[in-house]
């Protein structure tokens, strides 16, 4: 009698863990879900903000900035004139020169743009970085990586909600979640369309800021007299449509928006001289 | 001399590279549409462009030197128009090497995909270059300075 009692009590104590642990996990379930939907929801400008500077940082850790306060001030005037003339002119805009030999540039949710040396070394003039810029600030303006990484981290997230369910920190889980498919996106490119977007909505801004609408088609054109070979290249090759493909996209819309603002400023002269030290 | 030392502080002044029509193009006397048209280049002829201004690069053919239209050329000696994507693929077949998928890197440091994917934050370098940032009215500022205008331009879609 006394053994059965004491079974009973046994069994309904290790039922009621049971039945403990298991509320605790709905609890988790249901908090995973939510992160699951915070993560599908629109991002606010300062969450978007806080997703760019993780990122900014960990561009920074792959490459970190040439160490030439004057080269990084003057590529910072001209990104911030540029993006003066986007939607979004009030965003925490900064741009920076990463110490790198490839050829390439990145543009980081919230307002931060990194081109590489390597890509600089191989311009002419303003006009062709004012370009280059232009790019960049319209995936910015554009939210193009913002939507690509909310749209990656959803698909991970909603998969992952049941084992999610049983690990602490959720919240951290989703932001590692979003970096982790930050890094990933920098390394694998966006779509074509948002390529092509940037190229047209960047000579748009290159033009409205004043200057040669050019640029980015000379950019473009420099970028495919390259050996498709060299290393230099790899990563941009990998993250964009062929140069080649871009000049014909260009070329087929935005012929008159080129032509009509073609005769503006190149500032050759005041690239060159700004380069000077590094050169 | 003078010229030539000119030339040699500024490579960017002049260069003559290796181009190709992607079609048939008209040869002007100068970088303009309404230009003289001084003779034509068909489509997937070699040139050499020397320089641009705006829309118009300067080349040297066969059938003589002038302006034509920048977008009509490709770069990269004949067949260049065509590079593109298979030159790239062929790029990541060499690099990929071995049954197991890993990458050789081909670049010293910094921006390959596999270095980017094991990057760690680097804060310190982050706050570093919040203190280059511009604001507005200085960007402002360097632009005069460059005697740039503000425009309004329409996006095209």
């Amino acid at each position: 009698m006394i053994r059965l009692l004491l079974l009973t009590v046994i069994f309904l104590s290790t039922s009621s863990l049971a039945y403990a642990q298991f509320r605790l996990d709905l609890n988790r379930m249901m908090d995973a879900a939510k992160n699951v939907g915070k993560a599908t929801r629109e991002i606010g400008q300062e969450e978007e903000i806080a997703i760019g500077k993780d990122l900014a940082a960990t561009l920074l850790g792959a490459a970190p900035l040439v160490n030439d306060p004057r080269m990084q001030r003057y590529v910072n005037n001209v990104g911030r004139w540029i993006a003066s003339q986007s939607e979004r002119p009030d965003l925490p805009w900064q741009f920076g020169v990463l110490d790198a030999p490839q050829l390439n540039a990145f543009a980081v949710p919230g307002g931060t743009v990194f081109i590489t040396r390597g890509l600089l070394e191989r311009m002419r003039s303003e006009a062709e970085l004012a370009g280059v810029l232009g790019h960049e600030i319209v995936h910015v303006v554009k939210k193009h990586h913002l939507k690509a990484i909310q749209k990656g981290a959803q698909t991970a997230l909603a998969g992952e909600a049941l084992s999610m369910a049983t690990q602490q920190s959720r919240n951290s889980v989703v932001n590692d979640k979003l970096i982790s498919f930050g890094k990933e996106m920098y390394g694998r490119g966006l779509d074509k369309g948002d390529e092509f977007e940037a190229d047209r909505l960047g000579v748009v801004l290159a033009a409205r800021a004043g200057y040669d609408a050019y640029g980015l088609p000379s950019v473009l054109q420099t970028l495919q007299a390259m050996n498709a070979e060299d290393s230099g290249l790899a990563l941009m090759f990998k993250t964009h449509p062929a140069p080649g493909e871009r000049l014909d996209m260009l070329g087929e819309k935005m012929q008159p928006t080129l032509d009509a603002y073609s005769a503006q400023p190149q500032l050759a002269e005041r690239f060159r001289a700004e380069f000077k030290p590094a050169r | 001399m003078r010229l030539l030392l000119l030339l040699l502080l500024f490579p960017a002044l002049a260069w003559a590279e290796p181009a190709t029509t992607i079609r048939q193009v008209d040869i002007k006397k100068a970088p303009a549409a309404d230009a003289d048209t001084i003779g034509q280049i068909a489509e997937n002829t070699a040139v050499d462009a020397l320089e641009r201004k705006g829309g118009w690069t300067r080349v040297k053919s066969a059938s003589g030197e002038g302006w034509v239209r920048m977008l009509a050329l490709r770069f990269g000696g004949p067949g260049a128009a065509r590079q593109g994507d298979s030159g790239v693929s062929k790029l990541f077949n060499v690099a990929r090497t071995g049954s197991s998928g890993t990458t050789v890197t081909t670049g010293v440091r910094g921006l390959d995909p596999e270095m980017l994917a094991n990057a760690q934050p680097n804060p310190a370098e982050l706050a570093k270059m919040h203190q280059f940032a511009a604001t507005r009215d200085a960007a402002a500022g360097f632009a005069a300075k460059g005697k740039l205008q503000a425009r309004q331009v329409e996006e095209v879609q």
